[in-house]
């Protein structure tokens, strides 16, 4: 069947070849022939099939016909060839490309038939050897399998790819769990192929089997080619270690890979956990199990425990899981000494694993190559490592290279270095200092390495008190381990500085680390100057006191022992005076005063060139005072060019409050100078300075200015002392002294006078803001003026005077004074005399008005009364009044009178009341009996009166000895009856009742009007009933019984009064005197 | 618990022999190292357990007790034997601790470099433990007694049935956990052993 398909594929594929070359009608002719051919075969050689595994020789072979058998078969290539066949195959050379006849003689057919067909490379299958297995191992602690195999490329002489197919079965059941294809090249010589793999369950946790087969892609082959047969299978010979159990052992893994663990154990695994954690089990064969850990993450130190629980036991195993070293950072050689060199780097990431585990360094130099090893440090941070070198002699190239490795990979970091441009040296020891003279020492010190090769640049740090920091660079031949020496110049005489040093090469790298400090103080010189000198003379003017400023330190070049003072004139140079050093003023007497005067400073190293200064002092008349007041602590002086001043302007001042000689300190200004600014630590807010300026011209001093002045102003501490010269009834005169310097702080620009009424102790003097209306302030900025009038005062008034000074700082505190103005004594007799006068004359006036008219009057206001002896109803005996005890009963007997004798015409209208009715005269004998005659209760009747009160004391009035006025009682009870009925009801209504009223209350109540009550009341002594009750018991009226007034009602009231006087009731109007008193117009009512 | 009670008579009966003051004052010595060794070997076995990763340590974790090379556990007819016997078997034992404990912190330094208080702690032991020892049979030549020749040592026993493949992590974990718990089981022994004695002399 092949054969026929073959040779039906042929005329496509040839047409494809050769369609340029055959025409069609070719074609379609040998098409025929060939199809004869085939059928001829067919009969002949049935399933003709050639294969070759070397296509070197092909092996064909069909099936034996039922009508013929072959005996021959003839080729017909380059030359014919003809074989003898035995069975129902024949291996023949492989034929060239293209179709070949090919005849087959069959000597046992019945016509001894003669067969031919075509046969060609196309219809050849090429189907390689079966591979051989040479070796096939396992390497456990890594779980990596190891095949070895012969590809018997001798067999093929021709350059052919070769693709191999490796299949790789776990357990028994032999699960297919690796198949990978590796492709290799036939070379004409036989070699033997390794391939290996990493399992990732471990080879101890099952069987492991291999298989490989191979295909074979040789392209000048245009036949059918095929992979050869599956090699017989190899398994990993493996008997499990009694003791382990679980798989793999300290294996050391990547964070985040997955591993698999299998626990090899006759009994059942019934728990598998990593740390704490429990994981699902995965059955392997028989019993054993294993457990997969997806992403593990790094490890702890002592490792992850891996534990498998089975009935009767714990197995377990640790893992390491950690990460590959990382590159070594920072990787820096250098050296110190030029004997070694020192290689440090810093690990970089952490890698999780200790011990054995950890990252092995080695430092590797690759043109000597020599090679130094990390000792391993189990350091617990990720400080800086490092390594040494030995320097090598004649080489001054290096190339490092530093590997790291540990069990999960490897790292590297190299670096090229030229030895001689990475120096950077050991910190310089032992530091030393020597003088060579006042301003040069010599720094000595120790720097160990070898540097004969090189120079060194060193850096000296000159550090001196309050200056700023020097530093100084050197060059120097290099030595091997030797000291060095520097000179040091241009220092200051007897200066203390502090020295240290550090180097490095020429060709700077790194500079070492600085030395120690060492201090050293430089040998004295003599004084660069003359001290600054002043001159004063006493106050007597005998003496010269000579003052100089101590040399600074940098002027003094050491320590100053003495100053000689000498004075030169023309004639002769003459010692003075030898001053010890902590004192810097010569009092001398002076027998001349014209002579220079000269001061010499001197040290160990000797004198100063001399200061000079003239002792005369040219005077000046015309001087001012100035003021001046400093700017920020300091004071501007500043004055005009004098081209007579030769020498220099010197400014002195002093305290101006001290009583001492005025000398604080002194300035020196040349003598082009105008200005200058004078600041001092001494200087003081608050306090004058006296500052004066001196020219020098003509060999003397002259006094050109004086000047008090202030750095900063303050306000007055104290208020002036003020008294009160004199005082009027409408001004005062106050006087006051001036403030002390000291204590006003500065210039004084006025004072400040407040006044305003008020006594002492009055809270509301106490403050004096502004803008009070009654406080009056007089702002006196004429400071000559001592004394102040303030008028238009008020007479016998109390003022409070405040006084203050100010300055420019601010204002002083105050003092104040209380004043009382006299009394204006004229205007009080006026005001007395007038009102006097007035009233006199009023009262003569009034006098005389009254004696002219004093008929009218009497008749107006004081009509004649009736005496009531004249009436027969009232039998008063004589001494009713007298006091006597024997007290007859005013007895009111009920009578009605005849007749009214009349005594005055002119009051008849008044009487005519008497021809009423009176109501008791219809009941006569009703409650009127006769009463034992010591009977003092006044009864009054009739009794419609009393059933009128409701009061019962009435009652029981009888017992007792008080005279008790009823009707004047029951007015007190205004809560018992509105106020509509008291109007209406006369007969409770206030004051006094006269008896007429009784008999017209019960008769006429029903149809008499209010107004009409009192029109028929009777007679009413006074006009106002009202103001009977209105009166207080302090009245006049109360309380005189011998006026007139009191006369109403009962002769006897006086001893009773206090039942007349009503309750305090805020609600009557009869207790908020509304009546008017002489009394109350003296009151001093808070309303008023 | 019961069985240290119930041995306690049979020491008092021994103890009826009068002890030299110097011998008193050793034993009450060792004594006392014992007693405070017995509280350093909690402490190790605490500080041990501490770096080895869980499930050591957790509650319900119990590894398997592997034979450890050269020594057995305390037998349980311990407390039967009379006390020059006991203590014989005690000073066998605790010779034999110093080796494996120097075993352990051999294996400790790969697995644990960086836990320098638990190896300074397994040293000490192993020197404490040979100090023990040596005190041990000092009281034993005190008393007479020969610290050779006992029958059943804990040394010969473990010796005997002891394969020594070189253990993987793990099972060098367990084994440091047995080597720091026959520590302190020895150690205790040795004091309750040594406390006998005390206990029969007077105070």
């Amino acid at each position: 069947m092949m054969s026929i398909y073959l040779f039906w594929r042929q005329p496509s594929q040839m047409v494809d070849r050769k369609r340029m070359r055959t025409s069609n009608f070719r074609w379609l002719l040998s098409k025929f022939v060939l199809l004869y051919l085939m059928v001829q075969v067919t009969g002949a050689l049935r399933d003709l099939k050639c294969t070759t595994n070397n296509l070197k020789v092909w092996d064909c072979s069909w099936k034996a016909g039922f009508e013929s058998v072959i005996d021959e078969v003839c080729v017909e290539d380059r030359s014919y060839s003809c074989h003898q066949v035995e069975k129902t195959n024949i291996k023949i050379p492989a034929l060239p490309p293209g179709d070949h006849i090919m005849t087959a003689k069959s000597s046992h057919s019945p016509a001894n038939s003669l067969s031919k067909f075509i046969l060609n490379e196309k219809n050849v299958s090429f189907i390689p050897d079966t591979p051989e297995i040479l070796n096939f191992s396992a390497d456990f602690p890594t779980s990596t399998l190891f095949l070895e195999w012969n590809d018997k490329g001798s067999a093929f002489p021709y350059h052919v790819n070769v693709t191999w197919e490796i299949k790789i079965l776990r357990t028994e059941r032999r699960e297919l769990i690796k198949l990978e294809t590796y492709n290799t090249n036939l070379s004409g010589k036989d070699r033997v192929h390794q391939w290996s793999w990493a399992s990732d369950l471990p080879l101890e946790c099952a069987t492991h089997y291999v298989s490989i087969r191979c295909y074979i892609d040789y392209l000048h082959f245009s036949g059918h080619k095929e992979w050869s047969d599956w090699s017989q299978m190899k398994k990993i010979p493996w008997s499990p270690n009694s003791q382990t159990k679980v798989f793999p052992q300290d294996k050391v893994v990547l964070v985040g890979s997955d591993i698999i663990f299998c626990c090899i154990s006759q009994s059942k695994v019934l728990v598998a956990q990593i740390g704490s954690t429990l994981c699902p089990l995965i059955h392997l064969d028989e019993k054993n199990v294993a457990i997969k850990i997806r992403n593990i993450s790094v490890s702890e130190n002592s490792g992850t425990n891996v534990i498998f629980t089975t009935d009767d036991n714990v197995y377990g195993t640790v893992i390491f899981a950690g990460y590959p070293p990382d590159i070594p950072q920072k990787l820096n050689c250098e050296t110190h000494d030029l004997k070694e060199i020192v290689c440090t780097w810093n690990p970089g990431r952490p890698t999780g694993l200790v011990g054995p585990r950890n990252t092995n360094y080695t430092l590797f130099e690759s043109f000597s190559k020599k090679y130094v090893t990390f000792k391993r440090a189990e350091t617990f941070t990720n400080e800086s490592y490092q390594l040494f070198f030995q320097i090598l002699p004649d080489q001054e190239i290096y190339n490092f290279t530093l590997h790291a490795q540990n069990p999960l990979g490897k790292s590297e970091s190299a670096q090229l270095v030229n030895i001689m441009e990475r120096v950077s040296p050991h910190t310089p020891t032992s530091l030393k200092v020597k003088d060579i003279n006042s301003t040069a020492v010599i720094l000595s010190w120790h720097l160990p390495g070898n540097f004969a090769q090189i120079n060194l640049l060193c850096q000296i740090e000159i550090n001196k008190a309050n200056s700023k920091q020097e530093l100084q660079n050197a060059t120097i031949k290099g030595v091997k381990n030797a000291d060095y020496l520097i000179d040091v110049n241009k220092l200051n005489p007897y200066t203390k500085y502090t020295f240290r040093i550090r180097c490095s090469a020429e060709t700077f790298w790194k500079w070492s680390k600085w030395s120690n400090e060492k201090q050293h103080l430089t040998k004295e010189a003599i004084p660069s100057k003359g001290p600054d000198i002043w001159r004063e003379w006493s106050s007597d003017g005998r003496n010269l006191v000579i003052y100089w400023k101590p040399l600074s330190i940098s002027d003094a070049n050491g320590k100053i022992l003495s100053y000689n003072v000498s004075c030169s004139s023309h004639e002769e140079t003459q010692f003075l005076s030898e001053v010890l050093d902590p004192q810097h003023k010569a009092e001398l007497p002076l027998s001349k005063r014209d002579c220079i005067i000269s001061v010499v400073a001197k040290n160990s190293a000797g004198s100063s060139p001399p200061s000079k200064i003239p002792t005369i002092e040219i005077p000046n008349d015309d001087l001012k005072v100035e003021e001046v007041v400093g700017i920020g602590k300091k004071i501007l002086l500043s004055w005009h060019h004098n081209p007579n001043m030769t020498c220099d302007y010197v400014i002195k001042w002093c305290n101006s409050s001290r009583s001492e000689h005025c000398l604080m300190d002194w300035k020196k200004v040349s003598s082009n100078s105008t200005e200058t600014i004078i600041e001092s630590d001494q200087f003081r807010s608050g306090i004058r300075y006296h500052f004066f300026l001196y020219g020098c011209r003509n060999q003397g001093y002259q006094l050109l200015r004086s000047i008090i002045g202030y750095i900063e102003e303050l306000a007055p501490i104290v208020a002036p002392n003020f008294t009160v010269e004199d005082t009027s009834s409408d001004s005062i005169l106050v006087k006051w002294e001036d403030i002390p310097v000291e204590e006003l702080r500065g210039f004084l620009r006025g004072y400040l006078f407040y006044f305003q009424k008020g006594e002492k102790d009055t809270s509301k003097m106490r403050g004096l803001e502004p803008g009070r209306s009654d406080i009056k302030i007089k702002n006196i900025t004429d400071i000559s003026q001592k004394t102040l009038r303030i008028a238009d005062l008020q007479g016998k008034t109390s003022y409070r005077l405040v006084l203050q000074a100010y300055t420019d700082g601010g204002v002083g505190p105050k003092k104040s004074m209380f004043v009382v103005t006299k009394e204006n004594s004229v205007g009080l007799i006026i005001a007395i005399l007038i009102p006097v006068a007035v009233a006199v004359i009023v009262g003569v006036v009034t006098s005389i008005l009254c004696y002219r008219k004093r008929e009218w009057i009497k008749e107006t206001f004081y009509p004649d009364i009736p005496n009531p002896e004249n009436c027969k109803a009232l039998q008063f005996q004589k001494s009713v009044c007298e006091g006597s005890n024997a007290l007859k009963t005013l007895e009111m007997n009920p009578c009605t009178p005849n007749n009214v004798e009349v005594l005055e015409t002119r009051a008849a209208p008044k009487i005519e009341d008497t021809e009423i009715i009176s109501p008791v005269a219809e009941r006569p004998e009703e409650g009127c009996n006769t009463e034992p005659e010591n009977h003092v209760v006044v009864s009054y009747c009739p009794p419609i009166i009393e059933e009128e009160i409701p009061n019962p004391v009435v009652d029981e009035a009888g017992g007792t000895s008080q005279v008790i006025y009823i009707d004047v009682q029951s007015m007190y009870q205004p809560q018992a009856k509105p106020e509509e009925e008291q109007d209406i009801d006369p007969v409770v209504g206030p004051g006094y009742k006269p008896q007429m009223r009784l008999p017209i209350n019960s008769t006429l109540e029903e149809t008499a009007a209010e107004d009409d009550i009192d029109k028929t009341a009777g007679y009413r002594p006074q006009a106002n009933v009202n103001t009977w009750n209105l009166v207080s018991p302090d009245s006049p009226r109360s309380t005189d019984s011998n006026s007139e007034v009191v006369s109403f009602g009962s002769p006897c009231s006086i001893n009773s009064r206090q039942f007349l006087i009503p309750p305090k009731d805020e609600d009557s109007p009869k207790s908020n005197g509304a009546g008017w008193s002489f009394t109350n117009f003296f009151q001093n009512k808070p309303n008023d | 618990m019961s069985q240290r009670e119930g041995s306690l008579e049979e020491p008092k009966a021994e103890s009826s022999i009068s002890l030299l003051p110097h011998l008193e004052a050793k034993i009450r010595q060792t004594h006392s190292l014992a007693r405070l060794l017995t509280k350093y070997a909690e402490q190790l076995l605490q500080e041990y357990v501490q770096h080895q990763g869980e499930p050591f340590g957790l509650p319900g974790f119990s590894p398997p007790r592997l034979p450890v090379a050269g020594l057995s556990a305390p037998a349980p007819g311990h407390a039967g034997l009379p006390v020059p016997e006991r203590l014989r078997l005690d000073a066998a034992a605790l010779a034999a601790l110093p080796v494996l404990l120097d075993g352990v912190r051999r294996r400790q330094a790969e697995l644990n470099p960086r836990a320098p208080r638990l190896l300074r702690r397994l040293e000490e032991a192993a020197r404490q433990a040979r100090a023990l020892g040596a005190a041990v049979e000092t009281v034993l030549a005190a008393l007479g007694a020969s610290a050779h020749g006992s029958q059943g040592s804990p040394t010969e026993a473990a010796t005997a049935a002891a394969p020594a493949p070189a253990p993987g992590g793990f099972s060098a974990k367990v084994l440091g956990l047995h080597v720091c718990g026959l520590y302190g089981e020895w150690v205790s022994r040795t004091e309750g052993d040594l406390g006998q004695l005390v206990s029969g002399a007077p105070a």
